[in-house]
């Protein structure tokens, strides 16, 4: 069978599996088993409504807890074992968290990971509304935004070819052919400067390429929730002689404050797995190492399982605080 | 309705200044690879894409024509032609014939060849060489130039990733597979989660706050830990490596940012809404079904895009996943990557894949653009 | 005689297994043009023997098929870049050894035999010696190219001693040029053409069997001799008048790029030490033994260690056990399988019965001799030490020495990190 005809079969299979799973089991639920009728229909219709959400969810937790949840387990296993050679684990308790923070790379990449979990989600976010705010009203603003949006279509590889010829050097001798040294020269550089390779400095170089493609998601989302704002509350202001940019700060803003936060963590989340880059364009050298690709690094190259797994619990154990919040913002809706 | 750019006509042109700044800004790194699509590796590497687009000076080394081209006149042994080849017109404005003094010579100055006889040549490239004895030698003599070129561009990058014999089949093949990657892997998990993340937003029952903790917690595995658990139990209950996997898998990794982006905006949809339907009599299913899925269209449209976007681009999961060795399975992100070779460093066909595999995700996005705008328009009884 | 004799034992082989037709998987890290020759030779093993195949390369081989190993779907045959994943992969019980037979057939039939037989034999997951993997395609590293019309231009001649290469790049110095191109940037593996360099150090000043106890880390990365060897390197790549574009620009520049230097106008180098795939990175349309040449990486004549010869391969085992994969390693040991790829490109092999006038180009047939004609050959040391240390920490010391770092600094950090994968 042809491939196409296949995902064709897919597609409607599993769209109506989907519909007719959720269609059927709700009519079973309602229908059959707790019908709201006759004599026990009030206690009928609690228990259906008890039922209900788990039936609505179950597909999702399904695929969570296999794809997903499964491996975390594994992996917390794994960060507290060593592999026998020939097969079999055996029990180490924390001792490669204890080789792992003994690693100057390790911190290195701890203090880089700060860093852009700071810098990328900020300016991403910030752009994104900048954008989003700007080309709202302007005839243009579609075309804008299409330019602006284009790096999300982008591969990681793709990207990574981009900036690397952004970057390039030559020596000063030759013909530079990465723009930036050649804008570098034209205002009066003597050398030219290899980008990736300044410590400290290189690492925003590498973020800025995230940043570079990170906007565009942030400029369509909160595009579409500054259009969502109502007229009435920005009327009202300028009734009251408030001039654009208190109406953007104190109106606007606010109004689509939880859509901001949910873009700002988006992205974070996006930075602490994001090593493509990194790893396409520095593998980590000159002080650019990042935790994800810290942890490729020991899981494929140096094949140590241990160190691998004990790094990919310390990216999830970073994220805490955002899922603390998250946490209590879900249930301050629920008030 | 107003915004920034309101009623002054000063500010209104800060702003069209300052969007003009941000989308040259952002267009500038991809229209130098745009540019480089069309240059050979050899001029990619020797000069800035933005120098391409005017005539530039440059320095080559070109050859004469062998000494089997040589013609016997009045007693001395003569080789005449063009240095250039019969498409190119350029300016030389100075010429050498050792790679240690590449401009020694104006045009029409004679030079002395290291292996005997003399050169002249004339600035549109025109060359004659004389000797008394016989030019010996498989090669002709090395020239450098310094020469005007005009701008110069070459579609043979396209015809290599597109065209050329044996990479169009499977290019073909690869686009076909891709869609029937992508498109099952966007559709499932959107409706899987929607049903989820309005159970998750509208539905009271005990531990949501915890699902959603772990929802959100999710979110940061790792994909790359996943792999080997999960290429074991898909070997395990018998689907092995094929489409059915690489489906099954995408719907699980995009699972966590679907229910959390949808959640999130269904949370924001108006209370009175849902509570006057479900007054109404309405079963959650109809609820879900005729008022919450059309009001979520603008979140479910930005999750399609997303996933859209990341299965086009994905080379990962395809591989682990899907790629078997039959050959028959290859994705788009694949047969350019086999493109490039074993040690790839071809940064033209690079340039040139990279803007063949962005075509569809752009075209994607243009489409479901008007379709945010009009989910949002459906939307705005908010 | 005993050659054909095991050949024909090998067709023998090949017969037996026509009975019954099987399908055999190869995963290799082929890609593009390498990927058709390979395809060639697999061809001619399904003609000969029937069997059918079906081969997929990969970009990112030493990942996947650590992901496939353990998952339990890896390809019959995997050929592998680097023997140091190998021996992991058998340590771990992914590899199936190889028919008995084979390490003598390897011993009797390639240049230096033993070792490549000892370079294919790993301690399998019960601690028990096997030969695990058939070398098959190699490559020459200890190689300089150069423009030999540029060398003609200037009046150099190709030196054929260290000491002669060292005069010479102090001569082109003197005459107002740079000698040398030297880039180790490639991506993710930035830093590896520096290994090599060290290597053929290393090779050039101590003894085969002080390079063998460095690989093997009996004696410690940051052991005198082995420093001795990195500043030998750094001689070349840290002074800022041997190389184009300085010091500086060494670590980041291009590999692929590199080379170019050597063909522009005027030329910004004139010699570039890579091994013998480098000429598919050279500008369009020059024509290598023209054009474009090399000369073998020559030894001191001062210190006796006689002409050795810096190489890497791949090694052919076996992942997933089936009979037509053993046929298939058999069917590598004809001479047929070599010849194949021997007349289309990029291919060198020890084998000493295959019939040198296949050969595409005479350039392979040189380099082949320069194989043929080592006093002592010596697998890529880096590939052969523990991956986190042959493909990690050694490049990025070697970046970081680039980068200005002591040497005795960089070598006690990769020591330091050998020291912690045990």
């Amino acid at each position: 069978m042809h491939p196409a005809f296949q995902g064709l079969l897919t597609i409607a299979i599993g769209v109506s599996g989907c519909v007719g799973y959720f269609y059927l089991s709700n009519q079973f639920l309602d229908k059959v088993l707790f019908p709201p009728r006759g004599p026990n229909a009030g206690r009928n219709i609690n228990r259906a409504n008890i039922i209900r959400p788990w039936l609505f969810l179950f597909p999702a937790v399904a695929a969570l807890g296999l794809y997903l949840a499964y491996p975390v387990i594994e992996t917390m296993r794994l960060s507290l074992t060593d592999r026998v050679p020939g097969g079999g684990y055996e029990w180490v308790g924390l001792e490669n968290y204890k080789q792992m923070v003994a690693e100057p790379k390790f911190w290195e990449a701890m203090r880089n990971n700060m860093l852009w979990l700071i810098v990328v989600p900020a300016l991403s976010t910030f752009f994104g509304l900048l954008v989003a705010q700007l080309t709202d009203r302007i005839r243009w603003g579609n075309v804008a935004k299409a330019m602006i949006f284009m790096p999300m279509a982008i591969s990681f590889v793709g990207a990574s070819v981009i900036w690397k010829l952004v970057y390039d050097t030559r020596p000063v001798e030759q013909d530079q052919i990465g723009i930036l040294n050649a804008l570098y020269m034209f205002f009066g550089g003597t050398e030219p400067q290899t980008w990736l390779t300044i410590p400290f400095w290189n690492s925003f170089f590498l973020m800025v390429v995230l940043i570079w493609i990170q906007t565009g998601f942030a400029m369509v989302i909160l595009s579409a929730a500054l259009r969502g704002i109502p007229e009435e509350t920005v009327e009202a202001a300028i009734l009251d002689g408030a001039n654009p940019f208190q109406i953007f700060f104190k109106i606007k803003v606010p109004q689509i404050k939880t859509t901001i936060l949910v873009v700002w963590t988006t992205i974070t989340i996006l930075v602490l797995k994001v090593f493509d880059i990194v790893f396409a364009m520095t593998n980590g050298q000159w002080e650019t190492q990042v935790l994800a690709n810290y942890m490729y690094d020991k899981l494929f190259r140096a094949n140590d399982w241990g160190v691998g797994s004990a790094s990919a619990m310390v990216i999830m154990l970073l994220v805490t605080p955002i899922l603390v919040w998250n946490v209590r913002n879900a249930r301050n809706e629920m008030k | 309705m107003s915004d920034i750019a309101g009623t002054k006509p000063a500010l209104r042109w800060v702003v069209h200044l300052s969007v003009i700044f941000l989308v040259v800004l952002w267009v500038v790194p991809t229209l130098g690879l745009f540019i480089s699509s069309f240059r050979t590796a050899d001029q990619i590497a020797t000069s800035g894409w933005w120098k391409s687009l005017f005539p530039s000076e440059q320095n080559l080394t070109l050859r004469s024509a062998a000494a089997e081209n040589q013609v016997l006149e009045d007693g001395m042994y003569v080789i005449e032609g063009n240095l250039f080849d019969a498409s190119q017109k350029a300016t030389i404005s100075k010429w050498g014939v050792s790679s240690r003094a590449v401009d020694a010579f104006e045009p029409g100055q004679t030079a002395e060849l290291r292996r005997g006889g003399t050169i002249t040549v004339d600035a549109s490239g025109n060359y004659r060489m004389e000797n008394a004895e016989e030019f010996t030698g498989a090669r002709g003599a090395r020239v450098f130039v310094t020469a005007e070129l005009p701008p110069e561009f070459t579609l043979d990058n396209y015809h290599k990733v597109l065209l050329a014999e044996d990479s169009t089949d499977s290019m073909t093949r690869a686009f076909f597979n891709t869609l029937t990657v992508t498109v099952p892997a966007t559709i499932i998990p959107i409706l899987v989660a929607a049903f989820a993340a309005y159970a998750l937003a509208w539905m009271e029952f005990p531990g949501r706050a915890l699902l959603i903790a772990a929802v959100v917690g999710l979110l940061v595995v790792p994909l790359q830990l996943a792999l080997i658990p999960l290429l074991k139990f898909h070997l395990g209950i018998g689907i092995g490596k094929g489409y059915l996997g690489v489906w099954m898998a995408h719907t699980g990794f995009g699972m966590p940012l679907a229910i959390y982006l949808l959640r999130n905006y269904m949370a924001g949809l108006p209370r009175d809404l849902i509570e006057n339907a479900r007054v109404d009599g309405a079963t959650e299913f109809q609820i879900f079904t005729k008022l919450i899925l059309p009001l979520s269209f603008p979140a479910l449209a930005s999750f399609a895009i997303l996933q859209f976007l990341w299965t086009w681009n994905d080379l990962l999961v395809a591989k682990v996943f899907l790629i078997d060795a039959s050959g028959q399975t290859t994705v788009m992100t694949n047969s350019i990557v086999e493109l490039l070779g074993t040690r790839g460093g071809n940064w033209e066909i690079l340039a040139t894949a990279a803007f063949v595999s962005i075509v569809v995700p752009l075209i994607v996005f243009f489409a479901m653009q008007k379709y945010l705008v009009r989910g949002l328009l459906a939307g705005s009884v908010k | 005689m005993k050659h054909s004799l095991y050949a024909g034992a090998a067709m023998f082989a090949l017969m037996a297994g026509t009975a019954q037709a099987e399908k055999v998987t190869v995963f290799g890290p082929w890609l593009g043009p390498d990927q058709e020759n390979v395809q060639k030779v697999l061809d001619g093993f399904a003609a000969a023997t029937g069997h059918e195949y079906a081969y997929v390369g990969s970009d990112s081989f030493e990942q996947q098929i650590r992901i496939d190993a353990e998952a339990g779907s890896a390809a019959n045959v995997s050929v592998f870049p680097q023997p140091g994943l190998a021996a992991d992969m058998a340590k771990s019980g992914f590899l199936t050894p190889l028919n008995d037979g084979t390490a003598d057939w390897i011993r009797d039939n390639y240049a230096a035999g033993q070792s490549w037989v000892d370079l294919g034999t790993y301690s399998g997951p019960d601690g028990q010696d096997n030969l695990y993997g058939f070398f098959y395609k190699v490559d020459v590293k200890s190689l300089v190219w150069y423009v030999p019309e540029n060398f003609e231009d200037a009046g150099y001649e190709v030196p054929t001693t260290m000491e002669e290469l060292k005069a010479l790049t102090e001569q082109i110095v003197a005459d107002g040029e740079t000698p040398w191109c030297i880039g180790l940037g490639s991506g993710g593996a930035t830093g590896w053409p520096a290994t090599d360099w060290v290597e053929d150090m290393m090779l050039r000043t101590q003894s085969p069997e002080d390079y063998d106890a460095w690989v093997s880390n009996e004696m410690k990365f940051n052991d005198p001799k082995v420093i001795a060897a990195i500043e030998e390197f750094g001689a070349f790549a840290l002074n800022d008048d041997f190389v184009a574009g300085g010091a500086g620009a060494v670590a980041t520049t291009d590999f692929r790029d590199s080379p170019k230097g050597m063909f522009s106008s005027p030329p910004q180098c004139y010699m570039h030490r890579q091994a013998s795939f480098i000429p598919a990175f050279f500008p369009d349309g020059t024509v290598v033994g023209e054009d474009a040449d090399f000369f073998y990486f020559p030894a001191y004549e001062s210190k006796d260690l006689g002409s050795p010869v810096l190489g890497a391969g791949t090694l052919w085992a076996i992942t997933n056990d089936s009979p037509a994969a053993h046929d298939l390693i058999a069917y590598l040991q004809t001479p047929e399988a070599h010849e194949i790829w021997m007349a289309l490109t990029g291919f060198l092999t020890p084998h000493k019965g295959v019939d040198t006038s296949v050969f595409s180009d005479p350039t392979l047939k040189k380099m082949n001799e320069i194989l043929l004609g080592a006093t002592t050959f010596r697998f890529d040391g880096s590939d052969l030490m523990p991956g986190g240390v042959g493909a990690g920490t050694f490049w990025t010391g070697m970046v970081d020495y680039t980068g200005g770092k002591p040497a005795q600094e960089v070598a006690d950090e990769i020591q330091s990190s050998w020291d912690a994968l045990d």
